[in-house]
């Protein structure tokens, strides 16, 4: 995913000279083909990321294309009023890419870890919010992003749970995309990120009736598209490993609560902090996001319907 | 050197009395901090920015950023004065469904940024620069912040990167009138010296009177003139809530607003010139 995110980077950085890659001194190497490919575009804007995103804005308002590059506990958690204030409020065409996201620093603690992210971004106007999955939903999410010329945050997790798709997709503003083909009246998977692959797995094992919905662009949403889904399942399971409070599980839930009411499972972070120092699994298993664990909460939860 | 010539406008005294007009219409407040900039903003615009064919969002025009926003009505002002605002907005400050606000909003054509939460529009403007050196044009960012705005921490992360960067196409006033919202500055967050510190981020550095507008005007234009690849930092040590006797150096009037007597004392402080 990781190669994919460089290689669709340097292919947008050659083709239009405006792309400016601004990092506040991360991604060592992960950039190395842009800054051999690319380097008169290339600032290393130092460790000063409220600086570097009003000066993406400086740049953007002349007419360069920035790039914001940043582990997602800074970019865009840190700089929340810097997005709000110097880029949305004027639509600035500015891609903020958050990496690292949910435990993917599960040996660093809460400083590098991230699960606030989504929901710090959500609440702000006229911002776009994409969450890949793997190596083609990022391609597809820096185009549309690109494209779009509007102020956007890409969500970028844990890169090495293998591909949920097989081949190329095209990631449409606000569509979810069907990773895994189930029957009507079955359950319903939603989820983002890290936790789709985790989702295809447990609905292969468990639930064969199960469809697995994708969520590239968690913002703005499809809400006719969720409807639908909400009408056709038994219940829907979100999952996602960012907070319960104001990620993917929310986004559904508010909008299936206007439209379409459906109990809804929202698997994610607990409203809490990791306690302990442990892998990435580890990590998974503290917070009730591992496989295991997953499957038995909507074993519960099924139960009492 | 050439001197200002008044007979391009932007008088001090039409500016102020402007501002008082519309902090009464509104019953706003802010007006100390709009005082403190008035000579300032007058020198820039009437010697200094370049707005080709006098259009506001001009391609190629320099930059005013007021990263202090709540010095905006001085900007109004001076935007008064070339012909982009109509009077009505002046009349009917703060009305209700009305376009100008108590702080700096960048969806103002004039004004560059959204400020007034401080420490913004510095960046901004550091990136404008940058882009305009990546660009090869001649185009200048002026980024007015205030002597209280400098106590966030983007200024001089911003700071390093304009130095480092050699945007010598950069150049910060600091409006260092001594208060902040609740004090003066050496009670709040004392700053020590404002040059040193910006010379020793790697600025060229000229403090001046700054409510003398030959002394700005000369300062500016000998920072323009210099050979170095550095950024520029004018001090300008002015006085908050200069022109009018009962506000200077009186922070109250960081939050008061004009009754009818006050504004009416105010006008003739204004119009007498009071020094």
């Amino acid at each position: 995913m990781r190669a994919a995110f460089s290689e669709v980077l340097v292919r947008l950085a050659k083709a239009d000279p405006n792309v400016l890659l601004l990092t506040g001194d991360h991604g060592y190497a992960l950039f190395d083909d842009f800054r051999r490919e690319c380097p008169a575009q290339y600032i290393n804007a130092g460790i000063a990321e409220q600086n570097m995103v009003g000066m993406a804005a400086g740049l953007a308002r002349a007419g360069f294309r920035p790039v914001v590059y940043g582990l997602s506990a800074f970019i865009p958690v840190r700089v929340v009023e810097q997005i709000k204030l110097d880029i949305a409020h004027d639509k600035l065409p500015v891609i903020l890419i958050g990496d690292g996201a949910g435990f993917v620093y599960s040996h660093l603690g809460t400083s590098h870890q991230s699960t606030e992210d989504i929901a710090c971004s959500r609440a702000i106007p006229d911002l776009s919010v994409y969450s890949p999955a793997d190596r083609f939903e990022v391609t597809a999410c820096m185009e549309t992003a690109y494209h779009a010329k509007a102020p956007a945050y890409l969500r970028m997790g844990k890169s090495d749970r293998g591909d949920v798709h097989s081949a190329a997709v095209d990631v449409k503003i606000g569509k979810l995309l069907q990773a895994r083909q189930g029957k009507v009246g079955g359950v319903a998977f939603i989820a983002t990120g890290a936790l789709v692959r985790t989702a295809i797995d447990i609905a292969e094992e468990h639930y064969p009736d199960a469809t697995v919905w994708s969520v590239p662009s968690i913002k703005p949403m499809d809400g006719e598209l969720v409807v639908t889904i909400a009408k056709q399942s038994r219940t829907i399971v979100t999952l996602e490993d960012h907070s319960v409070l104001g990620g993917l599980g929310s986004t559904i839930a508010e909008i299936t609560s206007e439209f379409a009411p459906v109990r809804i499972l929202r698997v994610g972070v607990q409203d809490r902090f990791s306690h302990y120092c442990g892998s990435y699994e580890y990590l998974l298993k503290e917070h009730g996001l591992d496989r295991e664990t997953i499957v038995q909460k909507i074993c519960d939860f099924l139960a009492l319907s | 050197m050439v001197m200002n010539s008044m007979n391009k406008g932007f008088d001090a005294k039409v500016l102020r009395k402007t501002v008082l007009d519309m902090a009464y219409a509104g019953s706003t407040v802010h007006i100390g901090c709009a005082f403190s900039i008035i000579e300032i903003l007058a020198v820039l615009y009437r010697d200094h920015l370049r707005y080709p064919g006098n259009e506001p969002l001009a391609a190629g025009r320099d930059y005013l950023v007021l990263s202090k926003g709540h010095g905006v009505m001085a900007q109004y002002a001076c935007m008064r004065e070339l012909g982009w605002l109509k009077e009505e907005a002046f009349t009917h400050y703060f009305a209700d469904g009305s376009d100008l606000k108590g702080l700096s909003d960048s969806r103002i054509p004039g004004l560059e940024v959204t400020s007034g939460s401080l420490g913004h529009g510095f960046s901004v403007g550091v990136g404008l620069a940058m882009g305009a050196k990546l660009r090869g044009s001649d185009q200048k960012v002026y980024a007015v912040v205030g002597d209280g705005e400098i106590n966030e921490g983007p200024i001089w992360e911003g700071a390093l990167f304009a130095s480092h960067h050699g945007l010598k196409n950069f150049m910060v006033i600091v409006d260092e009138n001594g208060f902040q919202a609740m004090g003066p500055t050496k009670d709040v967050l004392h700053l020590g010296s404002v040059q040193s510190k910006f010379e020793s981020f790697g600025f060229e550095t000229i403090t001046v009177d700054g409510h003398d507008e030959a002394a700005i005007h000369n300062a500016v234009t000998r920072l323009w003139a210099s050979d170095a690849s550095l950024p520029k930092a004018v001090i300008a040590k002015t006085v908050k809530g200069k022109g009018v006797p009962f506000m200077e150096n009186n922070n109250m009037w960081h939050y008061t607003r004009l009754n009818p007597e006050t504004y009416a004392q105010a006008l003739s402080a204004v119009a007498g010139g009071a020094q």
